[in-house]
């Protein structure tokens, strides 16, 4: 497997850095729950770099994609099923 | 490098000890998922303690810890290609690069628990806050704490990992040496980073408007 440059490597964490001052300087603005929205979206958004590039499932077997959608797919079936129980108690929250 | 005898060949070597790392990881998913959870929870039964609460972390030096920890999941990708490229002075001066960053993320982690403390902000030791919010600030700051020190346990133990395995490199030029070690250490490095990355805006950035 051939390496890949460093140019991918130093163009992600430039990346990184920059929705970084986007996520904290947002923050600073009032923006209703577009301030969550932002914030999440851009931590997602830093993490598919981080998991595609930096840990190379851009170039991995399906197999390993697979394993690694399996968790977050198990913790999405989890969440749901607790917030099922949760959200419908008498006692709401 | 040799294929240890129970692969049939190093390709699948490779694809074995990275399935491996990948399953540790998805159960990784699951512990640190079921603090964010919480977390979300918490945050929607005590909206207006968690912005307050938020509010009194140190958000310079989550930033900049921020940085410290991408930076360092940069140099730890440029070690885990020094060692495709079998460049043992390289993949050695990266991983103390990333070691260093984590040592530094490490230290200002402890400078923020300290200043925490002496702000009264930990639960359960001498928790003081406002009575309106002191229900939600303290449930806050238990998951702030919880999460940060199970994610500086992590941070501590990748690097003392990194500093094991730079050692271990050859010390000359041209001496072949596994990197797929280094590689997996890699993916937990970058874990941890991605936990941290979700961890960041919901500790740091909840209310600063």
């Amino acid at each position: 497997m051939n390496a890949w440059p460093v140019r991918t490597y130093l163009l992600s964490w430039l990346a990184l850095l920059a929705l970084l001052t986007l996520t904290v300087v947002s923050a600073y603005f009032q923006l209703g729950t577009w301030n969550i929205t932002i914030n999440l979206g851009v931590a997602t958004l830093k993490a598919l770099i981080v998991i595609f590039v930096f840990m190379h499932l851009a170039r991995s077997t399906p197999l390993l994609r697979l394993v690694a959608a399996a968790g977050f797919i198990w913790l999405a079936i989890l969440t749901v099923l607790t917030l099922a129980d949760v959200l419908t108690r008498p006692t709401a929250m | 490098v040799q294929t240890a005898e129970q692969y049939q060949d190093y390709a699948q070597q490779q694809d074995s000890a990275r399935l491996g790392m990948w399953i540790f990881l998805a159960t990784e998913i699951l512990f640190f998922g079921v603090l964010l959870f919480v977390y979300g929870l918490s945050r929607t039964r005590y909206p207006e303690a968690f912005a307050v609460a938020s509010r009194r972390t140190d958000v310079v030096l989550g930033t900049l810890n921020t940085a410290m920890l991408l930076t360092s999941s940069f140099t730890m990708a440029l070690a885990v290609r020094a060692g495709e490229l079998q460049l043992a002075q390289a993949a050695r001066r990266w991983l103390y690069a990333t070691a260093f960053l984590g040592a530094a993320f490490l230290t200002i982690k402890g400078i923020e628990y300290q200043k925490d403390y002496t702000d009264h902000l930990v639960p359960m030791l001498n928790f003081h806050f406002d009575a309106a919010h002191a229900r939600g600030a303290e449930a806050f700051f238990g998951l702030y704490f919880a999460s940060t020190a199970v994610h500086a346990f992590h941070v501590l133990i990748g690097l003392f990992i990194i500093v094991l395995f730079a050692r271990a490199l050859p010390g000359e030029e041209g001496v072949a040496f596994s990197s797929l070690r280094i590689e997996v250490l890699g993916l937990y490095w970058h874990f941890v980073d991605v936990v941290w990355i979700f961890l960041y805006p919901l500790l740091y950035l909840v209310s600063r408007a």
